[in-house]
């Protein structure tokens, strides 16, 4: 009782307070709005050459051979080439996260025109920042060989037709063969002669086809970002409450100690959500009414399970803010350093896949890092529950250790 | 003393090197007026903050009505209420909101929690302005509001810390009515202060607290009594208290002389004769008198006679 009474007081004071409400509201949708601008014009070339292990067993083959070429550090790959059963013991013990395997044959029926499928195959530890920039280079250069080879095969029975008999002539007119060059480029594009193929473990085979837009990359970082700043809010309501002296009041009234912070922390988490589910919504419903792209939310049990477990995290963070921190001055310096650099090398301003090998390391040690992978992942690969497992698990860790750590550090009698 | 209300034994409570509270010992008696006397620092606010549960005593037992308070303690905090000497009001908030979010959390509740809203804003004569935001109220108009709070629930004991500090004189009269008042209608009160003369006006009985220790408790009457007829301080020449000291100790109106820092303090039976016996013994000792001054009989002579330094030092 005395816990919902502390925090509807605490609600009302959030309420009257303009600044905490622009900071916890307002300012996340200026921020994804900006950022959705930037990231619509954003270009997957980067100046970043990833290393793409191969095994081809097209040996000797013209088409396999030109398939390798383009896929070269212009295109941001370099391609290293393996024997087939050295590649899977390697992939086996994990030196190997990725592995592209060109198939026997595959010359021959491109050549015939049949379809042909390479094979991508992801462990799944796999940095996510590889496999994306992976992915769209291999599909663009396989759609690319597609449609040159599918015009190839056109025009070539074309001029079989044309040498084959009277009236060829007429047949091979400009409008005909505008007409097949559309009709290939079209067939390129939905039925390529070259696809490739993802083999994922179970966990994360439930990836949605598209890729993401400018809303489904800003939106997670920016929610993380706020949703985590909001601890420092945390950490000041405490505070405020220790020097006003009504900390004080609290601790003479009828009370358990074990009430007092849960009230303390209760508002908080509701205003956490609340940000989340502004945020979210924004971004699906409301930044595509301002011209923006529409970001799908993906799986909402998901969604919400991981947006519960911020929440919490957050606020048990600002426990910790509060239980460390002596000052006003401490709480916004700690707060704000901590806060926004953990954000900045969790993914929070750019796209975690473009962080590389050493930020994406150092982010993995905040909260953020992992809260940003579970929105990406449930917004962006259309991941559910089962797919976040991990980030969800890591979240709580952090959740438990800051709770643990503020619940011992801090003093009720100070 | 009639029964114990409240009952102290042996607190203390250090911080580090710092022993805050030394071994204090406290009875007060049901429907009493106690007062807690001592300079800033003394260990007034920290004896309070352990009677009223904020915090336990490093040792010692304080028991509430009967009900021990490290063990029963909610029933305990339930008798209790807390003035503390911060405004511990929320600003942004109105005063009928702040009133109502402490008497919830006190267990009222519904139209016993509004009736006693109401009671209490009229009591403080703030009715008027009892939707009007604390930050917009003069600081005797939060002080009143503050004490408010403290007695929505009618507490058997209230705990009033330092509630007149920087109020003006008009509030601080309000103030010293509320205690008379609820103390008439058997609230015991537990009023700490360093203004001596709050402490004469409102307390039956006195506890002087210095560093940490209680030096003297009983009545303002028996206290000052203890003192006979006041105290002179007489600044003398580099070594010369000694004498004097030893010239006047022996006079009929004088009770006791002591030298201190090239300063003689003489406690009298007798002021007026005692002045002049001094005089006249350092005239024959040809000491060099550099300052006089005469304290009255009252709390704040007492305390020097115990301390040997001034309450407001």
């Amino acid at each position: 009782m005395s816990i919902l009474t502390i925090t509807w007081k605490d609600l009302v004071l959030f309420v009257k307070d303009r600044g905490r409400l622009f900071m916890a509201f307002l300012l996340p949708l200026v921020f994804i709005l900006a950022f959705g601008y930037a990231y619509s014009n954003f270009a997957t070339s980067n100046a970043r050459v990833v290393g793409l292990p191969v095994v081809n067993l097209d040996t000797g083959g013209a088409m396999s051979q030109e398939l390798l070429d383009r896929l070269n550090p212009e295109h941001g790959v370099e391609v290293k080439l393996y024997e087939q059963a050295k590649a899977h013991e390697l992939l086996e013990k994990g030196d190997l996260k990725l592995l592209l395997t060109i198939p026997a044959g595959f010359t021959q029926a491109v050549d015939a025109g049949q379809p042909v499928v390479l094979t991508l195959v992801r462990r799944a530890d796999a940095p996510e920042s590889d496999l994306v920039a992976l992915s769209t280079v291999i599909d663009g250069v396989a759609k690319d060989l597609s449609l040159q080879n599918q015009l190839i095969a056109a025009f070539r029975q074309m001029g079989q037709m044309m040498s084959g008999g009277p009236g060829g002539g007429e047949v091979f007119a400009a409008d005909a063969a505008i007409e097949q060059a559309k009709s290939q480029f079209q067939r390129a594009k939905t039925a390529p002669l070259v696809n490739v193929e993802q083999q994922v473990p179970a966990e994360i085979l439930r990836q949605r086809a598209e890729a993401p837009n400018a809303m489904e990359i800003a939106v997670p970082g920016i929610a993380v970002l706020f949703l985590f700043l909001s601890a420092g809010t945390t950490a000041l309501a405490i505070y405020s409450e220790k020097k006003l002296g009504t900390f004080r009041r609290l601790l003479s009234a009828p009370l358990l100690k074990a009430e007092l912070l849960p009230g303390k922390m209760l508002p908080n988490l509701i205003v956490v959500l609340l940000q989340a589910v502004v945020i979210f919504a924004v971004g699906a419903w409301v930044m595509p009414l301002l011209g923006m792209d529409k970001m799908s939310p993906g799986n909402l049990p998901a969604l919400a399970a991981v947006s519960l477990l911020v929440a919490l995290c957050s606020t048990s963070l600002g426990v910790l803010l509060a239980a460390l921190c002596r000052t006003e001055g401490q709480i916004s310096g700690l707060a704000s350093v901590v806060l926004w650099v953990a954000g900045a090398v969790a993914g929070a301003f750019v796209p975690q896949f473009l962080l590389g090998d050493f930020l994406s390391t150092i982010g993995k040690i905040t909260p953020h890092y992992w809260a940003i992978s579970a929105y990406s992942d449930i917004i962006v690969r259309g991941q559910d529950l089962a797919g976040v497992t991990t980030q969800l698990g890591v979240l709580a860790l952090f959740t438990v250790a800051f709770f643990a750590i503020g619940v011992w550090r801090f003093r009720f009698d100070a | 003393m009639s029964e114990p209300i409240l009952i102290a034994q042996e607190l203390h409570k250090s911080y580090g090197d710092n022993h805050a509270v030394d071994g204090v010992s406290l009875q007060v008696a049901r429907g009493e007026v106690f007062g807690l006397l001592g300079p800033n620092g003394a260990g007034k606010t920290t004896t309070i903050s352990m009677l009223t549960g904020l915090f336990p005593p490093d040792s010692g037992s304080i028991t509430v009505d009967g009900l021990d308070l490290a063990k029963q303690t909610t029933a305990a905090k339930a008798k209790m209420g807390l003035v503390p000497q911060d405004l511990a009001l929320y600003p942004t908030l109105s005063a009928r909101q702040n009133l109502t979010f402490w008497g919830r959390i006190y267990g009222l509740k519904g139209k016993q929690l509004s009736s006693r809203v109401g009671e209490v804003l009229k009591m403080v004569e703030l009715t008027d302005k009892a939707d009007k935001k604390i930050d917009t109220y003069s600081g005797g108009m939060k002080r009143r509001i503050n004490i408010g709070a403290g007695l929505l629930h009618r507490p058997d004991v209230l705990f009033l810390d330092e509630p007149t500090v920087g109020v003006d004189p008009q509030s601080r009269n309000a103030i010293f009515d509320y205690v008379e008042e609820l103390n008439r209608a058997g609230m015991t009160v537990i009023y700490t202060t360093h203004y001596m003369e709050e402490a004469e006006r409102l307390c039956h009985r006195v506890a002087i607290v210095d560093l940490g220790k209680v030096i003297a408790l009983d009545t303002p009457t028996a206290l000052i009594r203890s003192l006979g007829g006041g105290i002179l301080l007489v600044g003398l020449g580099e070594g010369q208290a000694e004498g004097v000291a030893q010239a006047v100790a022996q006079l009929p109106a004088v009770k006791a002389a002591t030298p201190t820092d090239g300063q003689l303090k003489v406690e009298a039976h007798r002021v007026q004769e005692a002045l002049m016996g001094v005089l006249d013994a350092t005239n024959r000792l040809d000491a060099r008198v550099t300052s006089l001054e005469i304290l009255e009989p009252n709390l704040e002579s007492v305390f020097l006679h115990l301390t040997g330094k001034k309450l407001r030092q």
